[in-house]
């Protein structure tokens, strides 16, 4: 239990730092001089000590929403696979109810983009309806097939299986369902095909876009959330693409966990220095493949058989 | 006459939950309509005679209770008959659902060898004698899923339940598609029970498509109503999805697969209800106050009709299916009877499930799109016109309807475990066995069945949300901070309800990128001013979303039909000779069948007789070439 609670803490608390983290590893790759790897940090304290300016078209949900946007997240963080053996974990959530909460959060964010009245937030939640819609099926097919090769469907008790006993035999749809997921982490977390968190230019904008008019703690809070979901991302691709370091004892285990978080954050680095952001209607394109690998996961797994 | 076994307890509950809130509300909506006692009359024989349908024991009064909830739903929808366009809707109405009575009276003609009043348990040995029971599917699913709006009988509803006063659209869209539901369990089961393999496919893939084109459909729609009645239409098909794999699984011999893929068809037709009541009955508030259906007109009512709009937030949360809602749990239940399809041996139709999850989860993402824009461009933002910044709260009565049904939404969030328990006595009256103790081992997880089950803890999941956004605001309160309202930025404009987000820009991207199904229509029109065109001051820019299946099944099917009609009319009337060498050849064709029915044909008298008939043809009826 003292370990749940630990990682629990660790995970919250370097969610800022990830975040950072890819912001410092593109500046050094752009050969820019780098940001302090503690921004994230020194921005949420600043924004803590604002006060909270509401703009006058806003209703009474801008007071509520943001809580609603955070603490799915925070629920959800309670669920995830355990970055050590034998540490606690919550054994009976299944990927659905992850996916789920996921959406409740979005679903509260894009509510906030249209209370203000600008015509930037509802620029916002509209593309953000895009994409998430398009996000969903593939969530689920992959989730879907990884379970099958996990043998359960309780997403902690999968990552434990998968780190237990790897399904060599089963590498293709293995694969399949990686590339499917980290194209969904890319997605989610509004990373740089799909969207520019760096920019707001107008053309280019989509989560930036829809948090224009909070400010304050609000915004400290909004961009908590992005954060901790940027982690909960990760820390899902970690524990179920890359199931290994768990046996070790528990705080090498914790280590080995976050350095993968943190190869996680590189390889995201890398690929957004590497690539241009796609316009908005070619990024079905990209959640099409993510499907259709989903698909191909799945179809590999049935056909070699259980 | 009557029967009161568990699966009509059951329905009796359903109808009985959505009509008592739903009484309330008409009462309050009552001052508005001007003929007080055809709607009232007419009001009550609806929901008395949805009671009479799900609890009638012989095909007569089934069909006579079908056909008075028919009849009675058709004079509700012209209450308020003002614009050709509800008439139309009603005349529409009138149509579809005898279309599908017809096929229901000829079912009943053949199960029960014309004796109409055969209880339905004597039906099943006249059924087992008969030849074609997939003539008996068809006849039965055509009346029923007409009725409950299927693709591509689904062309009704967005027609119907708009032109039909709030209360009642709210009856008809969450009972009345309800009752048929009710009529696919009773007749499936009791009467044509082994079920072959592609029934459960067809009623598989016909559900996965309504469910798509039912959400696609709703995007697009500037009409709340009519959204609403395209989102009925998805959920209809979410819930023949459970169906349709209850189905599979039962003749793949997987029972206990099967009852958890019926009670999640169930849950899902009570969660349906409640929430697209709800659903409704906001919707009619809103367009009590506003005086009109068109969501481009709403705008920030959220400020000036506050129950309203958390009721509706409620609702749209749960048709999101988003946790903890009782909409996310059935359709919890729905994915996990999928998922469990890895335990069917045939590789090639457990292949096929995927497509099926694919379609669920893209519903299930588009329906979060949707009800983002029908909540934030009706309830947030600023007043698109004058009557929304006039709006204010609905009388008592409306609200108790609404706070009502809002408690019945809640009901089943949180008494999942009794309900399920409920569903499964109905699975159990089906000589099955119990598998509540399977689902709801403790009443705090529900698991689902397969080996690779997952497991969802509805109760633990409330509180935890609940518990931590509590505990988020409260520290946010004891901080104390300054809260200032001012202007934000809005791009260099001033914030005004024309530079908003309207429905139409919001759905833009995903109508965009479905136009191959929606095949939008855009006219523009702009101001001249000294004869150049204006760039931008009162352009005008509108998109027609053109329904396909009506556009193309309909229109066409009509189109054929006239043209035969016509041709065969001048035949018979203007070129006697050419008539009589069709009937020539319909005689050649009839013997020649008759022939090839009872096998006594040589290739030689074929070959003759085609060769007459395409001289004849060719001379007669072709003609020469002008």
């Amino acid at each position: 239990m003292i370990w749940y609670v630990l990682t629990l803490l660790i995970l919250i608390l370097i969610a800022p730092l990830l975040s950072s983290f890819i912001k410092v590893v593109k500046m050094i790759l752009l050969f820019k001089k780098p940001i302090s790897i503690f921004q994230g940090y020194w921005d949420f304290s600043k924004l803590m000590q604002k006060e909270t300016l509401i703009s006058h078209e806003a209703s009474s949900l801008t007071t509520y929403a943001p809580f609603l946007v955070l603490s799915p997240l925070l629920v959800v963080m309670l669920f995830l696979p355990p970055a050590i053996q034998g540490s606690f974990y919550v054994n009976f959530v299944d990927a659905f109810t992850i996916t789920g909460l996921i959406s409740l959060s979005t679903f509260f964010l894009m509510l906030l983009g249209l209370d203000s009245g600008s015509s930037f937030g509802g620029m916002g939640s509209s593309r953000e309806a895009f994409i998430s819609a398009l996000v969903e099926p593939a969530m689920i097919l992959t989730i879907f097939s990884v379970s099958m090769m996990a043998d359960n469907l309780s997403i902690a008790q999968a990552g434990l299986n998968l780190a237990h006993h790897f399904p060599k035999e089963h590498m293709a749809s293995f694969l399949f369902a990686g590339i499917s997921f980290f194209i969904l982490l890319l997605a989610e977390n509004g990373r740089i095909p799909i969207d520019n968190p760096e920019t707001h230019l107008e053309l280019t904008m989509v989560h930036e876009a829809m948090i224009l008019d909070i400010s304050g703690v609000y915004l400290a809070i909004i961009e908590s959330a992005s954060s901790i979901k940027l982690v909960i991302f990760s820390s899902l691709f970690v524990s179920l693409f890359l199931p290994f370091g768990l046996e070790y004892s528990p705080l090498i285990a914790l280590c080995i966990f976050v350095t993968k978080l943190f190869l996680v954050a590189i390889f995201v680095a890398l690929l957004e220095v590497n690539m241009a952001k796609l316009r908005l209607f070619k990024v079905p394109n990209l959640l099409g493949v993510s499907i259709v690998f989903a698909f191909l996961s799945l179809i590999t797994f049935y056909v070699l058989g259980v | 006459m009557f029967c009161f076994d568990t699966l009509s307890t059951v329905f009796i509950f359903l109808i009985l939950l959505g009509a008592i809130p739903n009484l309330f509300y008409s009462m309050g909506y009552l001052p508005h309509v001007e003929r007080k006692t055809h709607y009232l009359v007419h009001y009550f024989g609806f929901v008395f005679s949805m009671i009479g349908v799900v609890i009638s024991a012989n095909a007569l009064v089934f069909l006579f209770f079908w056909e008075i909830m028919s009849l009675s739903s058709w004079q509700l929808i012209l209450t308020q008959a003002e614009d050709k366009s509800t008439i139309k809707a009603a005349n529409f109405y009138f149509f579809m659902t005898h279309f599908g009575f017809i096929f229901l009276l000829m079912f009943f003609l053949i199960v029960t060898n014309g004796n109409l009043e055969l209880g339905f348990k004597e039906m099943k040995s006249i059924t087992s004698m008969f030849e074609y029971p997939t003539l008996l599917f068809f006849f039965l699913s055509l009346g029923f899923l007409s009725k409950a709006g299927v693709v591509p009988l689904h062309v009704w509803l967005p027609y119907a339940h708009p032109a039909a006063p709030s209360p009642v659209s709210a009856l008809m869209s969450g009972v009345m598609l309800k009752v048929a539901i009710y009529g696919l369990f009773r007749f499936l089961f009791d009467v044509l029970y082994p079920w072959p393999l592609e029934w459960g496919m067809l009623i598989l893939t016909l559900g996965s498509i309504s469910s798509l084109v039912g959400v696609l459909y709703a995007l697009s729609e500037h009409d709340i109503k009519a959204l609403l009645a395209n989102h009925s239409i998805e959920n209809i098909g979410i819930i023949l999805i459970g169906f349709g794999m209850g189905m599979i699984f039962d003749t793949l011999g997987l029972k206990t697969l099967s009852s958890f893929a019926f009670i999640a068809a169930l849950f899902h037709s009570f969660n349906h209800m409640s929430f697209k009541s709800l659903l409704f009955m906001g919707a009619g508030s809103v367009l009590h106050q506003t005086g009109t259906k068109n969501i481009e007109k709403y705008g920030g009512l959220i400020k000036s009709m506050p129950v309203t709009a958390l009721t509706f937030l409620l609702a749209s949360i749960s048709i999101s299916a988003l946790p903890p809602s009782n909409g996310f749990l059935s359709e919890w239940m729905i994915f996990q009877s999928m998922l469990s399809s890895s335990h069917i041996g045939d590789i090639s139709l457990k292949l096929t499930i995927p497509f099926a999850v694919f379609s669920l989860a893209m519903t299930s993402g588009l329906a979060i799109a949707c009800f983002v824009k029908a909540y934030g461009i009706t309830f947030l933002g600023l007043h698109r016109s004058t009557n929304a910044k006039h709006a204010h709260e609905v009388n008592l009565l409306m609200k108790m309807g609404m706070i009502l049904m809002s408690l019945v939404v809640i009901s089943l969030m949180l008494f999942t475990p009794f309900y399920i328990g409920w569903f499964d006595k109905v699975m159990v009256s089906f000589s099955r066995g119990s598998i509540y103790q399977e689902i709801f081992p403790s009443i705090w997880n529900m698991h689902s069945l397969g080996t690779v089950g997952g497991v969802v803890s509805p109760l633990i999941l409330l509180f935890a949300l609940m518990g931590i956004t509590l505990l988020l605001m409260f520290a946010y309160k004891v901080s104390n901070k300054k809260i200032r309202y001012h202007n934000t930025w809005s791009c260099g404009y001033k914030t005004s309800a024309k530079t908003q987000y309207s429905a139409t820009g919001f759905a833009g991207p995903i109508r965009r990128f479905f136009s191959w199904l929606y095949r939008p229509e855009v006219h523009f029109e702009k101001q001249i001013m000294a004869g150049h065109e204006s760039k931008f001051d009162a352009s005008h820019y509108e998109v027609h979303v053109k329904p396909l299946f009506e556009q193309f099944l309909y229109k066409n099917l009509t189109k054929l039909a006239n043209t035969i009609s016509y041709w065969i009319y001048r035949l018979a009337h203007f070129e006697k000779t050419r008539y009589s060498a069709m009937i020539f050849n319909l005689l050649l064709v009839v013997l020649f069948s008759y022939r090839v029915f009872i096998n006594a044909f040589s290739w030689a008298t074929f070959l003759l007789e085609f060769i007459v008939m395409m001289i004849s043809v060719k001379i007669l009826i072709v003609g020469d070439k002008k």
